[in-house]
Protein backbone atom coordinates (compact mmCIF):
# COMPACT_ATOMS: atom_id res chain seq x y z
CA UNK A 1 0.00 0.00 0.00
CA UNK A 2 2.87 2.37 0.87
CA UNK A 3 6.25 1.59 -0.72
CA UNK A 4 9.28 3.61 0.36
CA UNK A 5 12.69 2.94 -1.17
CA UNK A 6 15.88 4.75 -0.17
CA UNK A 7 14.02 7.88 0.87
CA UNK A 8 16.17 10.90 1.69
CA UNK A 9 15.25 14.39 2.74
CA UNK A 10 17.61 17.23 3.49
CA UNK A 11 16.94 20.72 4.80
CA UNK A 12 20.02 22.68 3.81
CA UNK A 13 22.92 20.58 5.00
CA UNK A 14 20.89 18.70 7.59
CA UNK A 15 19.77 15.23 6.60
CA UNK A 16 16.40 14.62 8.22
CA UNK A 17 15.50 11.35 6.52
CA UNK A 18 18.41 9.11 5.68
CA UNK A 19 17.96 6.16 3.35
CA UNK A 20 14.57 5.00 4.62
CA UNK A 21 13.10 1.89 3.04
CA UNK A 22 9.73 0.58 4.22
CA UNK A 23 6.89 -1.50 2.91
CA UNK A 24 3.56 -0.89 4.55
CA UNK A 25 0.79 -3.26 3.60
CA UNK A 26 -2.99 -3.29 3.92
CA UNK A 27 -4.05 -3.74 7.52
CA UNK A 28 -0.67 -2.77 8.96
CA UNK A 29 -1.16 -0.84 12.17
CA UNK A 30 2.07 0.92 12.86
CA UNK A 31 3.31 2.78 15.91
CA UNK A 32 5.86 5.29 14.67
CA UNK A 33 8.01 6.10 17.65
CA UNK A 34 11.22 7.95 18.36
CA UNK A 35 12.56 11.02 20.14
CA UNK A 36 11.97 14.61 19.02
CA UNK A 37 13.87 15.33 15.81
CA UNK A 38 13.97 11.65 14.83
CA UNK A 39 12.23 12.40 11.52
CA UNK A 40 8.71 11.09 12.28
CA UNK A 41 6.85 14.22 11.19
CA UNK A 42 9.05 14.61 8.09
CA UNK A 43 8.26 11.02 7.11
CA UNK A 44 4.54 11.62 7.59
CA UNK A 45 4.66 14.83 5.55
CA UNK A 46 6.63 13.07 2.81
CA UNK A 47 3.93 10.37 2.63
CA UNK A 48 1.32 13.15 2.38
CA UNK A 49 3.25 14.59 -0.60
CA UNK A 50 4.16 17.80 1.20
CA UNK A 51 7.91 17.53 0.66
CA UNK A 52 10.04 17.11 -2.40
CA UNK A 53 12.15 14.04 -1.58
CA UNK A 54 14.88 11.90 -3.08
CA UNK A 55 14.26 8.19 -3.49
CA UNK A 56 10.99 6.50 -4.26
CA UNK A 57 7.71 6.83 -2.43
CA UNK A 58 4.39 5.53 -3.69
CA UNK A 59 0.97 5.13 -2.13
CA UNK A 60 -1.52 2.81 -3.82
CA UNK A 61 1.19 2.49 -6.50
CA UNK A 62 1.20 6.21 -7.28
CA UNK A 63 3.51 9.09 -6.52
CA UNK A 64 1.81 11.34 -3.93
CA UNK A 65 2.81 14.70 -5.45
CA UNK A 66 1.70 13.77 -8.94
CA UNK A 67 -1.62 12.21 -7.91
CA UNK A 68 -2.31 14.12 -4.71
CA UNK A 69 -6.10 14.52 -5.04
CA UNK A 70 -6.66 10.87 -5.92
CA UNK A 71 -4.37 9.66 -3.12
CA UNK A 72 -5.40 12.10 -0.40
CA UNK A 73 -9.06 11.27 -1.01
CA UNK A 74 -8.22 7.84 0.44
CA UNK A 75 -6.02 9.14 3.28
CA UNK A 76 -7.18 10.53 6.62
CA UNK A 77 -4.83 12.77 8.58
CA UNK A 78 -4.96 14.11 12.12
CA UNK A 79 -2.21 16.63 12.93
CA UNK A 80 -0.48 16.88 16.28
CA UNK A 81 -1.48 20.52 16.83
CA UNK A 82 -4.89 21.78 15.68
CA UNK A 83 -4.29 24.56 13.14
CA UNK A 84 -5.67 28.05 14.00
CA UNK A 85 -8.55 27.90 11.51
CA UNK A 86 -10.89 30.90 11.72
CA UNK A 87 -13.82 29.17 10.00
CA UNK A 88 -16.84 28.19 12.05
CA UNK A 89 -17.34 24.51 12.91
CA UNK A 90 -20.22 24.31 10.44
CA UNK A 91 -18.16 25.84 7.64
CA UNK A 92 -15.23 23.52 8.31
CA UNK A 93 -17.47 20.44 8.35
CA UNK A 94 -19.15 21.46 5.08
CA UNK A 95 -15.81 22.35 3.51
CA UNK A 96 -14.28 18.99 4.43
CA UNK A 97 -17.33 17.08 3.19
CA UNK A 98 -17.39 19.01 -0.08
CA UNK A 99 -13.68 18.39 -0.77
CA UNK A 100 -13.77 14.64 -0.09
CA UNK A 101 -15.68 12.28 -2.35
CA UNK A 102 -16.06 9.78 0.53
CA UNK A 103 -17.15 11.99 3.40
CA UNK A 104 -20.54 13.47 4.21
CA UNK A 105 -21.73 16.06 6.71
CA UNK A 106 -23.94 13.41 8.35
CA UNK A 107 -21.08 10.94 8.75
CA UNK A 108 -18.83 13.65 10.26
CA UNK A 109 -21.66 14.41 12.70
CA UNK A 110 -21.96 10.73 13.64
CA UNK A 111 -18.20 10.34 14.18
CA UNK A 112 -18.06 13.51 16.25
CA UNK A 113 -21.02 12.45 18.35
CA UNK A 114 -19.37 9.12 19.10
CA UNK A 115 -16.35 11.03 20.37
CA UNK A 116 -18.58 13.21 22.56
CA UNK A 117 -18.71 16.33 20.40
CA UNK A 118 -22.10 17.80 19.49
CA UNK A 119 -21.52 19.56 16.18
CA UNK A 120 -24.98 21.15 16.01
CA UNK A 121 -24.47 22.78 19.40
CA UNK A 122 -21.09 24.19 18.39
CA UNK A 123 -21.79 24.85 14.71
CA UNK A 124 -21.61 28.65 14.95
CA UNK A 125 -18.46 28.72 17.05
CA UNK A 126 -15.18 29.49 15.37
CA UNK A 127 -12.97 26.39 15.23
CA UNK A 128 -10.27 28.50 16.83
CA UNK A 129 -12.47 29.20 19.86
CA UNK A 130 -13.10 25.51 20.67
CA UNK A 131 -11.19 23.90 23.52
CA UNK A 132 -8.11 21.82 22.67
CA UNK A 133 -10.00 18.56 23.20
CA UNK A 134 -12.97 19.66 21.08
CA UNK A 135 -10.70 20.70 18.23
CA UNK A 136 -8.95 17.35 18.32
CA UNK A 137 -12.27 15.48 18.38
CA UNK A 138 -13.48 17.39 15.34
CA UNK A 139 -10.25 16.77 13.42
CA UNK A 140 -10.47 13.05 14.24
CA UNK A 141 -14.14 12.98 13.17
CA UNK A 142 -13.25 14.70 9.87
CA UNK A 143 -10.49 12.13 9.24
CA UNK A 144 -12.59 9.07 10.15
CA UNK A 145 -15.70 10.20 8.25
CA UNK A 146 -13.96 9.66 4.91
CA UNK A 147 -13.48 5.95 5.77
CA UNK A 148 -9.83 6.22 4.77
CA UNK A 149 -7.77 3.34 3.43
CA UNK A 150 -4.76 4.89 5.15
CA UNK A 151 -5.09 6.76 8.44
CA UNK A 152 -2.13 8.86 9.53
CA UNK A 153 -2.15 10.44 12.96
CA UNK A 154 0.47 12.51 14.69
CA UNK A 155 -0.03 12.31 18.47
CA UNK A 156 -3.77 11.92 17.92
CA UNK A 157 -5.01 11.67 21.51
CA UNK A 158 -2.77 14.29 23.08
CA UNK A 159 -5.59 16.75 23.84
CA UNK A 160 -8.34 14.28 24.67
CA UNK A 161 -9.80 13.58 28.09
CA UNK A 162 -9.60 9.92 29.29
CA UNK A 163 -13.17 9.08 28.25
CA UNK A 164 -12.80 10.51 24.77
CA UNK A 165 -9.43 8.81 24.46
CA UNK A 166 -11.04 5.46 25.27
CA UNK A 167 -13.84 6.04 22.74
CA UNK A 168 -11.33 7.18 20.16
CA UNK A 169 -9.21 4.07 20.49
CA UNK A 170 -12.36 1.92 20.42
CA UNK A 171 -13.37 3.62 17.15
CA UNK A 172 -9.95 2.90 15.74
CA UNK A 173 -10.21 -0.74 16.77
CA UNK A 174 -13.53 -0.96 14.92
CA UNK A 175 -12.07 0.67 11.82
CA UNK A 176 -8.72 -1.05 11.74
CA UNK A 177 -9.62 -4.32 10.03
CA UNK A 178 -9.58 -2.61 6.65
CA UNK A 179 -7.54 0.50 7.38
CA UNK A 180 -3.78 0.85 7.31
CA UNK A 181 -2.76 3.02 10.24
CA UNK A 182 0.33 5.00 10.97
CA UNK A 183 0.30 6.43 14.46
CA UNK A 184 3.05 8.67 15.67
CA UNK A 185 3.05 8.82 19.44
CA UNK A 186 5.21 9.37 22.46
CA UNK A 187 2.86 7.27 24.59
CA UNK A 188 3.42 3.77 23.28
CA UNK A 189 1.37 2.34 26.16
CA UNK A 190 -1.77 4.00 24.77
CA UNK A 191 -1.47 2.61 21.29
CA UNK A 192 0.31 -0.67 21.99
CA UNK A 193 -2.99 -2.58 22.04
CA UNK A 194 -3.87 -1.15 18.63
CA UNK A 195 -0.73 -1.76 16.63
CA UNK A 196 0.77 -4.85 15.07
CA UNK A 197 4.06 -3.27 14.05
CA UNK A 198 6.48 -0.83 15.65
CA UNK A 199 8.82 1.38 13.66
CA UNK A 200 11.34 3.27 15.74
CA UNK A 201 13.23 6.17 14.23
CA UNK A 202 16.28 8.09 15.38
CA UNK A 203 18.41 10.66 13.57
CA UNK A 204 16.45 10.18 10.36
CA UNK A 205 16.94 6.42 10.20
CA UNK A 206 14.71 3.45 10.99
CA UNK A 207 16.51 1.76 13.87
CA UNK A 208 13.85 -0.82 14.62
CA UNK A 209 11.08 -2.31 12.52
CA UNK A 210 9.37 -5.04 14.47
CA UNK A 211 6.25 -6.92 13.56
CA UNK A 212 4.36 -7.95 16.66
CA UNK A 213 3.29 -11.47 16.05
CA UNK A 214 0.17 -11.98 18.12
CA UNK A 215 0.53 -15.74 17.67
CA UNK A 216 3.74 -15.84 19.70
CA UNK A 217 2.80 -15.59 23.36
CA UNK A 218 -0.35 -13.79 22.22
CA UNK A 219 -2.79 -16.01 24.08
CA UNK A 220 -0.38 -17.09 26.81
CA UNK A 221 -0.80 -15.87 30.37
CA UNK A 222 2.49 -14.40 31.53
CA UNK A 223 3.48 -14.29 35.20
CA UNK A 224 5.39 -11.30 36.39
CA UNK A 225 7.23 -10.17 39.51
CA UNK A 226 8.46 -6.64 40.06
CA UNK A 227 10.61 -5.48 43.00
CA UNK A 228 11.05 -1.77 43.63
CA UNK A 229 13.86 -0.16 45.63
CA UNK A 230 11.37 1.59 47.94
CA UNK A 231 7.59 1.91 48.51
CA UNK A 232 5.85 4.12 45.97
CA UNK A 233 2.19 5.24 46.15
CA UNK A 234 1.78 5.74 42.40
CA UNK A 235 3.27 2.29 41.82
CA UNK A 236 0.73 0.80 44.26
CA UNK A 237 -2.07 2.32 42.20
CA UNK A 238 -0.58 1.20 38.89
CA UNK A 239 -0.10 -2.42 39.96
CA UNK A 240 -3.57 -2.47 41.53
CA UNK A 241 -4.96 -1.47 38.11
CA UNK A 242 -3.15 -4.48 36.63
CA UNK A 243 -4.62 -6.67 39.43
CA UNK A 244 -1.17 -7.39 40.85
CA UNK A 245 -0.89 -8.23 44.52
CA UNK A 246 1.56 -6.63 46.93
CA UNK A 247 3.70 -9.23 48.79
CA UNK A 248 3.81 -8.83 52.63
CA UNK A 249 3.41 -5.04 52.43
CA UNK A 250 6.84 -4.77 50.77
CA UNK A 251 7.35 -2.97 47.42
CA UNK A 252 7.13 -6.34 45.71
CA UNK A 253 4.32 -6.95 43.22
CA UNK A 254 3.21 -10.23 41.64
CA UNK A 255 0.57 -10.87 39.03
CA UNK A 256 -0.08 -11.79 35.45
CA UNK A 257 -1.26 -10.49 32.10
CA UNK A 258 -2.03 -11.87 28.66
CA UNK A 259 0.83 -11.99 26.13
CA UNK A 260 -0.62 -9.36 23.81
CA UNK A 261 -0.56 -6.86 26.69
CA UNK A 262 3.16 -7.16 27.39
CA UNK A 263 4.19 -4.05 25.51
CA UNK A 264 1.53 -1.97 27.21
CA UNK A 265 2.53 -3.41 30.60
CA UNK A 266 6.24 -2.75 30.10
CA UNK A 267 5.58 0.79 28.89
CA UNK A 268 3.42 1.58 31.88
CA UNK A 269 5.96 0.26 34.41
CA UNK A 270 8.75 2.13 32.59
CA UNK A 271 7.58 5.26 34.50
CA UNK A 272 9.19 3.66 37.56
CA UNK A 273 12.36 2.59 35.76
CA UNK A 274 14.57 4.36 38.31
CA UNK A 275 13.00 2.37 41.16
CA UNK A 276 12.94 -1.09 39.61
CA UNK A 277 15.35 -3.43 41.37
CA UNK A 278 14.14 -6.65 39.81
CA UNK A 279 11.73 -7.55 37.02
CA UNK A 280 10.93 -11.00 35.76
CA UNK A 281 8.37 -12.31 33.28
CA UNK A 282 7.78 -16.02 32.77
CA UNK B 1 -13.38 23.60 -10.71
CA UNK B 2 -15.62 22.60 -7.80
CA UNK B 3 -12.59 22.41 -5.49
CA UNK B 4 -11.35 25.81 -6.68
CA UNK B 5 -14.74 27.31 -5.84
CA UNK B 6 -14.78 25.64 -2.41
CA UNK B 7 -11.26 26.87 -1.59
CA UNK B 8 -12.12 30.39 -2.80
CA UNK B 9 -15.24 30.47 -0.63
CA UNK B 10 -13.42 28.99 2.37
CA UNK B 11 -10.56 31.47 2.14
CA UNK B 12 -13.01 34.33 1.62
CA UNK B 13 -14.88 33.34 4.80
CA UNK B 14 -11.61 32.84 6.65
CA UNK B 15 -10.16 36.22 5.63
CA UNK B 16 -13.34 38.20 6.12
CA UNK B 17 -12.95 37.56 9.86
CA UNK B 18 -9.34 38.75 9.90
CA UNK B 19 -8.49 42.05 11.54
CA UNK B 20 -6.64 43.33 8.48
CA UNK B 21 -9.84 43.16 6.46
CA UNK B 22 -11.76 45.19 9.03
CA UNK B 23 -9.02 47.82 9.06
CA UNK B 24 -8.80 47.80 5.28
CA UNK B 25 -12.58 48.25 4.84
CA UNK B 26 -12.62 51.05 7.41
CA UNK B 27 -9.79 52.89 5.68
CA UNK B 28 -11.15 52.69 2.14
CA UNK B 29 -14.82 53.05 3.07
CA UNK B 30 -14.03 55.75 5.61
CA UNK B 31 -11.92 57.67 3.09
CA UNK B 32 -14.95 58.33 0.86
CA UNK B 33 -17.07 59.40 3.84
CA UNK B 34 -14.26 61.68 5.00
CA UNK B 35 -13.93 63.26 1.55
CA UNK B 36 -17.64 64.08 1.55
CA UNK B 37 -17.51 65.40 5.13
CA UNK B 38 -14.52 67.58 4.29
CA UNK B 39 -16.51 69.08 1.44
CA UNK B 40 -14.15 67.97 -1.31
CA UNK B 41 -17.04 68.00 -3.80
CA UNK B 42 -17.57 71.72 -3.10
CA UNK B 43 -13.95 72.71 -3.66
CA UNK B 44 -12.22 73.31 -6.96
CA UNK B 45 -8.68 72.36 -7.86
CA UNK B 46 -7.26 72.63 -11.39
CA UNK B 47 -10.82 72.99 -12.67
CA UNK B 48 -12.10 69.76 -11.11
CA UNK B 49 -15.22 70.04 -9.00
CA UNK B 50 -18.20 67.97 -7.82
CA UNK B 51 -18.03 64.18 -7.96
CA UNK B 52 -15.12 64.29 -10.42
CA UNK B 53 -13.08 66.15 -7.84
CA UNK B 54 -13.97 63.56 -5.21
CA UNK B 55 -13.13 60.66 -7.50
CA UNK B 56 -9.74 62.03 -8.48
CA UNK B 57 -8.86 62.63 -4.82
CA UNK B 58 -10.02 59.14 -3.91
CA UNK B 59 -8.09 57.48 -6.73
CA UNK B 60 -4.91 59.34 -5.78
CA UNK B 61 -5.40 58.17 -2.21
CA UNK B 62 -5.90 54.59 -3.42
CA UNK B 63 -2.82 54.66 -5.65
CA UNK B 64 -0.81 55.88 -2.67
CA UNK B 65 -1.94 53.41 0.01
CA UNK B 66 -3.76 50.51 -1.66
CA UNK B 67 -0.60 48.76 -2.99
CA UNK B 68 1.16 48.67 0.36
CA UNK B 69 -2.01 47.47 2.12
CA UNK B 70 -2.42 44.69 -0.44
CA UNK B 71 1.25 43.72 -0.25
CA UNK B 72 1.32 43.61 3.56
CA UNK B 73 -1.86 41.57 3.83
CA UNK B 74 -1.07 39.23 0.93
CA UNK B 75 2.53 38.33 1.73
CA UNK B 76 1.27 36.65 4.90
CA UNK B 77 -1.01 34.45 2.83
CA UNK B 78 1.00 31.33 1.90
CA UNK B 79 3.91 31.81 4.31
CA UNK B 80 1.53 32.64 7.19
CA UNK B 81 -0.50 29.48 6.54
CA UNK B 82 2.76 27.55 6.41
CA UNK B 83 4.00 28.90 9.74
CA UNK B 84 0.70 28.28 11.52
CA UNK B 85 0.34 24.70 10.17
CA UNK B 86 -2.89 25.61 8.37
CA UNK B 87 -1.20 24.77 5.09
CA UNK B 88 -0.10 21.36 6.39
CA UNK B 89 -3.66 20.52 7.38
CA UNK B 90 -5.47 21.81 4.29
CA UNK B 91 -2.90 20.24 1.96
CA UNK B 92 -3.50 16.87 3.60
CA UNK B 93 -6.99 17.10 2.06
CA UNK B 94 -7.66 16.14 -1.57
CA UNK B 95 -7.13 19.66 -2.87
CA UNK B 96 -5.00 20.26 -5.97
CA UNK B 97 -2.17 22.73 -5.55
CA UNK B 98 -3.63 24.85 -8.35
CA UNK B 99 -7.02 25.02 -6.60
CA UNK B 100 -5.40 25.97 -3.32
CA UNK B 101 -3.14 28.68 -4.75
CA UNK B 102 -5.55 30.26 -7.24
CA UNK B 103 -8.45 29.88 -4.81
CA UNK B 104 -6.52 31.98 -2.31
CA UNK B 105 -5.73 34.62 -4.94
CA UNK B 106 -9.32 34.89 -6.17
CA UNK B 107 -10.67 35.09 -2.62
CA UNK B 108 -8.20 37.88 -1.81
CA UNK B 109 -9.08 39.71 -4.99
CA UNK B 110 -12.78 39.79 -4.13
CA UNK B 111 -11.98 40.77 -0.56
CA UNK B 112 -9.86 43.68 -1.70
CA UNK B 113 -12.09 44.80 -4.52
CA UNK B 114 -15.45 44.64 -2.76
CA UNK B 115 -14.84 47.46 -0.21
CA UNK B 116 -13.35 49.86 -2.77
CA UNK B 117 -16.02 49.20 -5.38
CA UNK B 118 -18.72 49.59 -2.70
CA UNK B 119 -17.08 52.87 -1.67
CA UNK B 120 -17.04 54.08 -5.30
CA UNK B 121 -20.63 52.93 -5.83
CA UNK B 122 -21.68 54.61 -2.57
CA UNK B 123 -20.02 57.85 -3.65
CA UNK B 124 -21.82 57.82 -6.99
CA UNK B 125 -25.16 57.06 -5.32
CA UNK B 126 -24.66 59.84 -2.79
CA UNK B 127 -23.62 62.18 -5.60
CA UNK B 128 -26.88 61.47 -7.43
CA UNK B 129 -28.90 62.08 -4.26
CA UNK B 130 -27.08 65.38 -3.83
CA UNK B 131 -27.79 66.25 -7.44
CA UNK B 132 -24.16 66.18 -8.55
CA UNK B 133 -23.36 65.22 -12.11
CA UNK B 134 -22.07 61.65 -12.33
CA UNK B 135 -19.02 61.17 -14.60
CA UNK B 136 -19.93 57.59 -15.61
CA UNK B 137 -16.95 57.06 -17.93
CA UNK B 138 -14.59 58.18 -15.15
CA UNK B 139 -16.33 55.96 -12.58
CA UNK B 140 -16.13 52.97 -14.93
CA UNK B 141 -12.48 53.54 -15.80
CA UNK B 142 -11.53 54.05 -12.16
CA UNK B 143 -13.35 50.88 -11.08
CA UNK B 144 -11.49 48.94 -13.75
CA UNK B 145 -8.23 50.60 -12.80
CA UNK B 146 -8.64 49.85 -9.08
CA UNK B 147 -9.48 46.24 -9.91
CA UNK B 148 -6.34 45.92 -12.02
CA UNK B 149 -4.23 47.76 -9.44
CA UNK B 150 -5.45 45.25 -6.85
CA UNK B 151 -4.72 42.32 -9.16
CA UNK B 152 -1.23 43.61 -9.97
CA UNK B 153 -0.13 43.99 -6.35
CA UNK B 154 -1.93 40.84 -5.33
CA UNK B 155 0.20 38.96 -7.87
CA UNK B 156 3.40 40.56 -6.57
CA UNK B 157 2.35 39.82 -2.97
CA UNK B 158 1.58 36.15 -3.73
CA UNK B 159 4.89 35.80 -5.54
CA UNK B 160 6.75 37.08 -2.47
CA UNK B 161 4.62 34.92 -0.16
CA UNK B 162 5.35 31.76 -2.15
CA UNK B 163 9.09 32.45 -2.14
CA UNK B 164 9.86 33.36 1.48
CA UNK B 165 10.01 30.98 4.45
CA UNK B 166 9.28 33.55 7.19
CA UNK B 167 6.55 36.17 7.44
CA UNK B 168 9.08 38.78 8.59
CA UNK B 169 11.03 38.32 5.38
CA UNK B 170 7.86 38.70 3.37
CA UNK B 171 6.89 41.91 5.14
CA UNK B 172 10.39 43.33 4.74
CA UNK B 173 10.47 42.48 1.05
CA UNK B 174 7.02 43.93 0.37
CA UNK B 175 8.01 47.23 2.00
CA UNK B 176 11.23 47.24 -0.03
CA UNK B 177 9.31 46.62 -3.27
CA UNK B 178 6.92 49.41 -2.39
CA UNK B 179 9.78 51.83 -1.63
CA UNK B 180 11.49 51.00 -4.94
CA UNK B 181 8.25 51.73 -6.82
CA UNK B 182 7.83 55.00 -4.92
CA UNK B 183 11.43 56.01 -5.60
CA UNK B 184 10.89 55.73 -9.32
CA UNK B 185 7.81 57.89 -9.69
CA UNK B 186 7.83 61.04 -11.74
CA UNK B 187 9.09 63.48 -9.14
CA UNK B 188 12.21 61.47 -8.40
CA UNK B 189 12.75 60.72 -12.08
CA UNK B 190 12.95 64.46 -12.76
CA UNK B 191 15.79 64.67 -10.24
CA UNK B 192 17.54 61.74 -11.93
CA UNK B 193 17.19 63.29 -15.35
CA UNK B 194 18.56 66.60 -14.25
CA UNK B 195 21.38 65.41 -12.02
CA UNK B 196 22.70 62.35 -13.82
CA UNK B 197 21.77 63.42 -17.34
CA UNK B 198 20.40 59.96 -17.97
CA UNK B 199 19.01 59.32 -21.44
CA UNK B 200 15.36 60.13 -21.86
CA UNK B 201 14.55 56.65 -23.20
CA UNK B 202 15.92 55.02 -20.01
CA UNK B 203 13.86 57.29 -17.78
CA UNK B 204 10.72 56.66 -19.83
CA UNK B 205 11.32 52.90 -19.77
CA UNK B 206 11.72 52.95 -15.98
CA UNK B 207 8.53 55.01 -15.66
CA UNK B 208 6.63 52.68 -17.97
CA UNK B 209 7.74 49.60 -16.02
CA UNK B 210 6.77 51.04 -12.66
CA UNK B 211 3.11 50.11 -12.01
CA UNK B 212 2.68 52.85 -9.39
CA UNK B 213 3.84 55.43 -11.91
CA UNK B 214 1.57 53.98 -14.57
CA UNK B 215 -1.47 54.12 -12.28
CA UNK B 216 -0.60 57.58 -11.04
CA UNK B 217 -0.34 58.94 -14.57
CA UNK B 218 -3.41 57.08 -15.80
CA UNK B 219 -5.49 58.40 -12.90
CA UNK B 220 -4.73 62.01 -13.82
CA UNK B 221 -4.92 61.52 -17.57
CA UNK B 222 -8.72 61.54 -17.68
CA UNK B 223 -8.89 65.01 -16.16
CA UNK B 224 -5.68 66.46 -17.47
CA UNK B 225 -5.26 65.11 -21.03
CA UNK B 226 -2.09 67.17 -21.49
CA UNK B 227 -0.63 65.96 -18.17
CA UNK B 228 0.30 69.52 -17.29
CA UNK B 229 0.06 68.66 -13.60
CA UNK B 230 2.50 65.76 -13.88
CA UNK B 231 6.26 65.52 -14.38
CA UNK B 232 8.21 65.40 -17.64
CA UNK B 233 8.46 61.62 -17.81
CA UNK B 234 4.66 61.37 -17.98
CA UNK B 235 4.63 64.04 -20.63
CA UNK B 236 7.13 62.15 -22.78
CA UNK B 237 5.21 58.89 -22.32
CA UNK B 238 1.99 60.59 -23.39
CA UNK B 239 3.75 62.08 -26.37
CA UNK B 240 4.95 58.64 -27.47
CA UNK B 241 1.88 56.53 -26.75
CA UNK B 242 -0.92 59.00 -27.33
CA UNK B 243 -4.00 59.51 -25.14
CA UNK B 244 -5.87 56.30 -26.03
CA UNK B 245 -2.72 54.24 -26.21
CA UNK B 246 -1.59 55.30 -22.77
CA UNK B 247 -5.03 54.71 -21.22
CA UNK B 248 -4.98 51.19 -22.67
CA UNK B 249 -1.42 50.69 -21.43
CA UNK B 250 -2.35 51.74 -17.87
CA UNK B 251 -4.84 48.86 -17.82
CA UNK B 252 -3.11 46.16 -19.84
CA UNK B 253 0.44 46.37 -18.47
CA UNK B 254 -0.42 46.05 -14.74
CA UNK B 255 -2.93 43.31 -15.58
CA UNK B 256 -0.18 41.36 -17.38
CA UNK B 257 2.27 42.08 -14.56
CA UNK B 258 -0.22 40.75 -11.98
CA UNK B 259 -0.75 37.54 -13.99
CA UNK B 260 3.00 37.10 -14.53
CA UNK B 261 3.88 37.36 -10.84
CA UNK B 262 0.90 35.20 -9.79
CA UNK B 263 2.00 32.55 -12.25
CA UNK B 264 5.67 32.69 -11.17
CA UNK B 265 4.51 32.41 -7.55
CA UNK B 266 2.41 29.38 -8.46
CA UNK B 267 5.33 27.68 -10.21
CA UNK B 268 7.51 28.23 -7.12
CA UNK B 269 4.75 27.01 -4.80
CA UNK B 270 4.17 23.88 -6.88
CA UNK B 271 7.82 22.91 -7.24
CA UNK B 272 9.12 23.34 -3.72
CA UNK B 273 8.36 21.90 -0.29
CA UNK B 274 4.77 22.77 0.54
CA UNK B 275 5.23 23.08 4.29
Amino acid sequence: MIEITRLRKQFGRTTVLNDISLQIGRGDRIALIGPNGAGKTTLIRSILGQYVVNGELTIFGKEPRQHREEILDRVGYVPQLPPPIQMSVRELVHFSASISSRSTVEEIGRQAEALGLDIDRNSRKSFQKLSGGMKQKLLIALALAGKPDVLIMDEPAANLDPQARQTFFLRLLQAMTETTMLLSSHRVDEISGLVNRIIEMDHGRVIQDEVIDAAILGETMLHCRVVLTRPHEAADRLFAEWNFSKVNGEPVYEGGFIGTERLRFLTSVSHFANHIKELSIN
Amino acid sequence: MQTLLQVTLADFRESVRAKWFLLYSLIFGGAIVLLFVLGVTESRVLGFTGLSRLLITYIQLCVAILPIMILISTVRSVVGDRESNILEYFLSMPISLASYYWGKIFARFFLIFIPISLALGGAILWGRIKGLGVPWHVGGYYSLMLGILSWCFLGIGMFISANVRKQEWGLGLSILVWLVFLLFIDVILIGLMMQQQIRESVIVTIALLNPVMVFRTGAVLLFDPELTSMGPASYVILDNLGYGGFLAYTLLYPLALGWLFSWLGYLRFRRGDLV
